[in-house]
């Protein structure tokens, strides 16, 4: 399995959630054609795409994201969720959003096999890294990334865990791909039947070697990461339904910081520490290795991505967006706003 | 409050990580009790001279921190990657400032900064440099230990130097406790980087294991009475 280390200059959003802003990256995007469209579960929609000009697609791997700019000037990212081997078809799923804006809606309501759509990517920030073991947690449509990463395991000789939930279970995509998955150990967990995943069963001990993939609903994100917190550092992946504004990348690799307190604005130009740029407009930091390890520098973030390039914050900290050691870290947007 | 013992590094702890944060949590809080035990028997009777002589002891370990990090980097430097190399330099630059303050401190006190090991601190340093000498990451497991063993004292060093108006005591432990999250975040990311075999680990497990029995002793009231005996014994033997 390939090891990835994404530096993608957004944020990621899954499942048709709002997106804002341009993300769409015109030296990688294409057309795509929607070849088709089929019911997978209830309010579940899978969409086929194909290269627009009938050339081969991309290659991706198990966890890779796709942007789709819809024909109602909405973007929005899906996850794929079908054959890697397969470079003629990509495979999305949509689930309806009750409070959906144009993007799960359009999709459901007016997108027709033969529509063409730009579509760019595949980016991956979710990627499947190599494991003794492997435990899969997915609730509701958070089993399209998921779903690749079942065969790519089992293709690797890795044994796996999925537990799938899902408020009904007609709601559940793709459980008869799953069931195909022979002598895997798999738990189907409709919330009508069996109510909330029992996550204290896979989660109270933690098991060294084992990674966990988690996609789902918010609060089934906070439950894991609460539960796995006994884990050793690193072995939770997961990825959120989470509105996020998709941020803008910085242009070239400078950036501006905005100071919350007095409203000063600096520009951390490329070769610049963001701490020391501090430093020289007069603001004292406390700090100590100024290399990322000793966590002295902490700083609150109010706006904006932090490029996280410190060996200190854990994984949570880091998606937070919350916190920033300026010694070693910069920025992902244009503009980072701290609490100073 | 950032936990500087889940910093990244590799994964060459991971077999003994569990022996290795008990190890950690054990120096911790037994350099804990023994420093508030130190501090209440001093503020029964605050004389001076007699915190001069428990900062003896860390000031010691400063400076030979400096000498046993410089020699680190010269006989196993080329085995590290550059940048730890820049960081346990740094390390060492640091070591040698506490040394330097340490020692205002306790020349403030009305004690003398040594020179040379003192008695008491004789089994900590014998330990870190055989250590040393053993394997080319047990030196540093030994100091990881006893920079942890540091940690446990700062609070209670805060309370009860406070208490007595040693704000340049405290000012002075403010700044080494800062730097100290440096030092053992460094020392967890190297041996975690660098352990590749189970000997690294046993040699590890050995060094913090020693340390651990030995590194608290010298924070505490007793050590320090015995050391101030001593000294008035040979001071009586001199006259």
């Amino acid at each position: 399995m390939r090891r990835h280390c994404s530096r993608d200059p957004f944020i990621r959003v899954v499942a048709g959630h709002p997106l804002q802003g341009n993300t769409m990256d015109a030296s990688s995007t294409f057309n795509a054609r929607v070849r088709r469209l089929s019911a997978v579960a209830d309010g579940v929609l899978a969409i086929e795409l194909g290269h627009a000009d009938g050339g081969l697609l991309p290659a991706w791997d198990a966890g890779a994201h796709i942007d789709l700019k819809l024909p109602n000037g909405i973007a929005r990212q899906y996850s794929l969720c079908g054959e890697l081997a397969d470079r003629e078809t990509w495979r999305i799923a949509v689930l309806r959003e009750p409070n959906s804006r144009g993007g799960s809606a359009y999709v459901h309501d007016a997108l027709r096999a033969g529509d063409v759509i730009p579509v760019s990517g595949p980016r991956n920030n979710f990627a499947l890294t190599d494991a003794n073991r492997y435990l899969f947690i997915a609730g509701g449509i958070g089993i399209t990334p998921i779903l690749p990463m079942l065969k790519e395991a089992s293709r690797h000789g890795r044994p796996w865990t999925l537990v799938y939930g899902g408020r009904t279970r007609g709601s559940m995509a793709f459980l008869d791909e799953i069931a195909g998955h022979q002598d895997a150990d798999i738990s189907i967990v409709p919330q009508d039947e069996f109510g909330l995943i029992d996550l204290d069963r896979h989660l109270s001990v933690p098991q060294r070697g084992t990674l966990i993939y988690c996609c789902g609903p918010g609060p089934l994100i906070d439950a894991v990461e609460g539960a796995s917190r006994c884990w050793p550092p690193a072995s939770l992946h997961r990825e959120r339904f989470a509105p996020k504004l998709v941020a803008e990348p910085a242009a070239g690799d400078s950036f501006e910081v905005e100071l919350a307190l007095s409203g000063q604005v600096l520009v951390v130009g490329e070769d610049d520490s963001l701490l020391e740029v501090l430093e020289n407009a007069g603001y004292q930091v406390t700090n100590s290795c100024r290399a990322g390890i000793c966590g002295t520098c902490l700083l609150k973030v109010a706006a904006g991505e932090p490029d996280h390039r410190d060996d200190l914050l854990d994984d949570e900290q880091r998606a937070s967006n919350a916190m920033i050691l300026p010694c070693v870290s910069r920025s992902k947007t244009k503009r980072l706003v701290l609490q100073l | 409050m950032l936990d500087v013992n889940k910093v990244r590094g590799g994964d060459g702890l991971a077999p003994i990580s569990t022996q290795v944060d008990e190890i950690l949590e054990s120096v911790f809080e037994t350099t804990r009790k023994a420093t508030t035990a130190f501090f209440d028997a001093y503020n029964e009777n605050p004389n001076p001279k007699v915190l001069a002589t428990w900062l003896e002891t860390r000031a010691w370990r400063e400076i030979d921190y400096v000498f046993l990090l410089n020699e680190q980097i010269r006989r196993y430097g080329m085995r590290f990657k550059r940048n730890h190399i820049t960081l346990l330099a740094k390390q060492s630059f640091q070591e040698a400032e506490h040394y330097e303050d340490v020692g205002r401190a306790v020349e403030s006190l009305g004690g003398t900064v040594p020179t040379s090991v003192p008695d008491s601190s004789v089994p900590w340093s014998s330990w870190l440099w055989g250590c040393m000498d053993r394997h080319h990451l047990a030196g540093i497991a030994a100091w990881y230990v006893s920079e942890t063993s540091a940690s446990g004292s700062f609070e209670p060093t805060f309370i009860g130097a406070a208490r007595q108006g040693h704000t340049e005591v405290v000012k002075i432990y403010k700044q080494i406790e800062i730097d100290e999250k440096f030092h053992t975040g460094l020392g967890r990311q190297i041996l975690s980087t660098y352990a590749k075999t189970d000997e690294d680990r046993e040699e590890i497990l050995r060094a913090m294991i020693g340390m651990r029995d030995i590194a608290w002793k010298t924070f505490t009231p007793e050590v320090v009475a015995a050391t101030m005996r001593a000294r008035e014994g040979k001071t009586a033997a001199a006259v």
